[in-house]
């Protein structure tokens, strides 16, 4: 039961991640891979700051300012200087890793001991949760744990709000369009190259608060966590589209935060029941490449038989 | 008022594939004036557009539209001023985004976009509205992504889009020459209409003869980057499409000639 509680507040702190994903590669249409490197810098700023004294919350939205910086990099290379897209993320992830070392002055900050965020929802929690052992379906859940579940349940629904309040405002419903229709919105007067910056800076920067989450929960910001985090990003939003069939904006954020938790709660069971943590990156790879190709073959296989069985 | 001063573009300078798509283009057009542009395939009609509309700077000339000289603004900057319909019906509208949300998104053409909501019930109202003046019955269909129509429908809204705040200057690139012939006229019918009310400076290029015989006030018609006939007034009003036509005739039989001259002494001399 711990397992899951924990696979479950995980998929929570990491749906900030699949919304950043969702933003990057759907809204706009940008194949963005900068998180892989902003998650972690999201991780080692937070702590680095929590360590030295800060108010973890305080610590997490300095996170966030960074991931946007990082975001807004990768925007500035490929509009200002002509880079590809795919190739300005590489490039700033690349630069992060040497950035993010410097930033922690070593390969992993511990944050035992600390007072993080994940205690502070707890306290604002606990009055929800009562204070002693909470019994769900049979299995008993200590109280502080529900409390932080329950809080990154309020923090990520929270910022899926805010995305969606943001996504239909007049700008972010120009930021949208650019992801659609460029040439429609330049010449409609808006200046595609800006929306590009401010796009990738928000979906960094959510990336990076996830990083700072996970680091806080889970007790230690390393340099290696961010490696393949976007592809984890893409499971949980290909998972997302998949629970709620690609209607509207707001099913689509809701879908990314729950395909998030499930895909979580999928690899929890898997390594319960025996896969190797070091096939997980071979596993969700191979997972967003079927997720991929395989309407391509429905349809292709549909195709065939429907005219096998005209003919 | 439009004032284009010797405009030149050449793409691909230095290169064997060099063209000289605009070769000294001078233009006044006159407020409320409307000009239909007609020209052989590759004479340079999109390229005034683009080069009017920003897409890319000039290598000279001057670009003033009511007094600002634009010729060196962005796109973006230059769409406060000009409203645009391009040819591909798929190139003016937002495809996953609802009718509402592309018609809210053109109310704002060259304004800022705060964080004010996009669609309240007044432009909502408002939308409703306008679409109604199109008379194809989409204004039940406001929340219907805009890339489930039909290209004509589409190309119907962004006729509104790009006129929903009234433009200094409107280009149309072909507008209805994707489309077929019935919505062609359709849309025809809702240019002149929208242009006739709002007394729009209007730059429209036709591949067509008769649309081009019948709408606006003026012929301007292009052959290899430059403006080689410019038909307004008396001489506009009796022009017909053969007329039209047979200009076209003309141009291309000098063509000929010169490359039958060019022929000739290229034999004398090698
Ligand atoms: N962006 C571009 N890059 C290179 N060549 C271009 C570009 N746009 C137009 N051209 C060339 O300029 C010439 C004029 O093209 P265009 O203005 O599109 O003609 P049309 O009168 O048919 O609209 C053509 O030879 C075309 O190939
Ligand atoms: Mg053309």
């Amino acid at each position: 039961m711990t397992l899951l509680v924990g696979a479950l507040t995980i998929g929570l702190a990491l749906a900030l991640l699949a919304l950043g994903v969702y933003l990057a590669f759907r809204v706009l249409d940008f194949p963005d891979i900068t998180p892989d490197g902003s998650i972690t810098l999201g991780a080692a700023v937070s702590a680095q700051l929590v360590v030295s004294g800060w108010n973890p919350a305080l610590a997490t939205c300095a996170g966030f300012l960074a991931g946007c910086v990082a975001g807004a990099v990768t925007g500035l290379l490929h509009t200002r200087l002509a880079i590809n897209g795919l190739l300005s993320g590489i490039l700033v992830m690349t630069a992060l890793y040497s950035v993010n070392l410097h930033v922690m002055g070593r390969s992993n900050i511990p944050l035992l001991g600390a007072r993080t965020v994940p205690d502070q929802l707890a306290e604002l929690c606990a009055p929800l949760v009562g204070r002693s052992e909470l019994n769900v379906f049979g299995w008993s859940v200590p109280a502080h744990d529900a409390a932080v579940l329950l809080g990154f349940l309020g923090l990520a629904v929270a910022t899926a709000l805010v995305l969606l309040w943001f996504l239909r405002t007049r700008r972010g419903t120009a930021l949208r369009a650019c992801g659609g229709n460029a040439g429609m919105m330049r010449a409609l007067g808006v200046d595609v190259d800006r929306q590009i910056v401010l796009g990738l800076a928000l979906a960094n920067g959510l990336a990076a608060t996830a990083g700072a989450l996970l680091a806080q929960y889970q007790g230690f910001a390393d340099v290696q966590m961010g490696i393949g985090m976007v592809v984890w990003g893409l499971a949980s939003v290909i998972i997302g589209e998949a629970l709620v069939g690609g209607a509207s904006l707001g099913s689509l954020l809701a879908g990314a935060l729950m395909g998030s938790v499930l895909f979580r709660l999928m690899v929890a069971i898997a390594l319960r029941f025996g896969l190797d943590p070091n096939d997980l990156k071979i596993v969700t790879a191979t997972f967003v490449l079927l997720a991929l190709v395989a309407p391509r073959w429905m349809r292709s296989w549909k195709a065939a038989r429907g005219a096998r069985g005209a003919g | 008022m439009l004032v284009l001063t010797g405009l030149r573009k050449t793409f691909h300078a230095g290169t064997p594939n060099e063209v000289r798509a605009l070769d000294g283009v001078s233009l006044r057009l006159a407020d409320g004036e409307f000009a239909t542009v007609i020209g052989t395939n590759g004479s340079g009609k999109s390229t005034l557009l683009n080069a009017v509309a920003g897409t890319f700077l000039c290598d000279e000339g001057r670009i003033e539209l009511d007094g600002a000289q634009m010729g060196r603004w962005p796109e973006h900057k230059r769409a406060a001023l000009v409203g645009r319909v391009f040819q591909n019906p798929l190139g003016g509208t937002a495809p996953q985004m609802s009718i509402a949300e592309n018609m809210a998104l053109a109310a704002r053409r060259g304004l800022s976009r705060g964080l004010a909501p996009a669609l309240t019930k007044a432009l909502r109202a408002e939308i409703a509205e306008r679409v109604a003046s199109l008379r194809m019955n989409l204004e039940s269909r406001l929340d219907t992504p805009i890339g489930t129509l039909s290209g004509g429908q589409r190309q119907a809204l962004t006729l509104l889009m790009a006129t929903w705040l009234k433009p200094r200057l409107l280009l149309l690139d072909e507008h209805t020459a994707a489309l077929d012939p019935k919505s062609a006229d359709q849309i025809v019918r809702i240019t002149a209409e929208i242009v006739a009310r709002d007394r729009l400076t209007t730059l429209m290029v036709t591949h067509s003869m008769q649309q081009a015989a019948q709408l606006g006030t003026r012929i301007l018609m292009m052959h290899r980057g430059r403006l080689a006939h410019d038909l307004s007034g008396d001489e506009r009003a009796r022009t017909r499409s053969d007329d039209l036509l047979a200009r076209f005739d003309a141009l291309r039989r000098r063509d000929q000639m010169d490359e039958g001259v060019a022929a000739m002494l290229r034999k004398q001399h090698v």
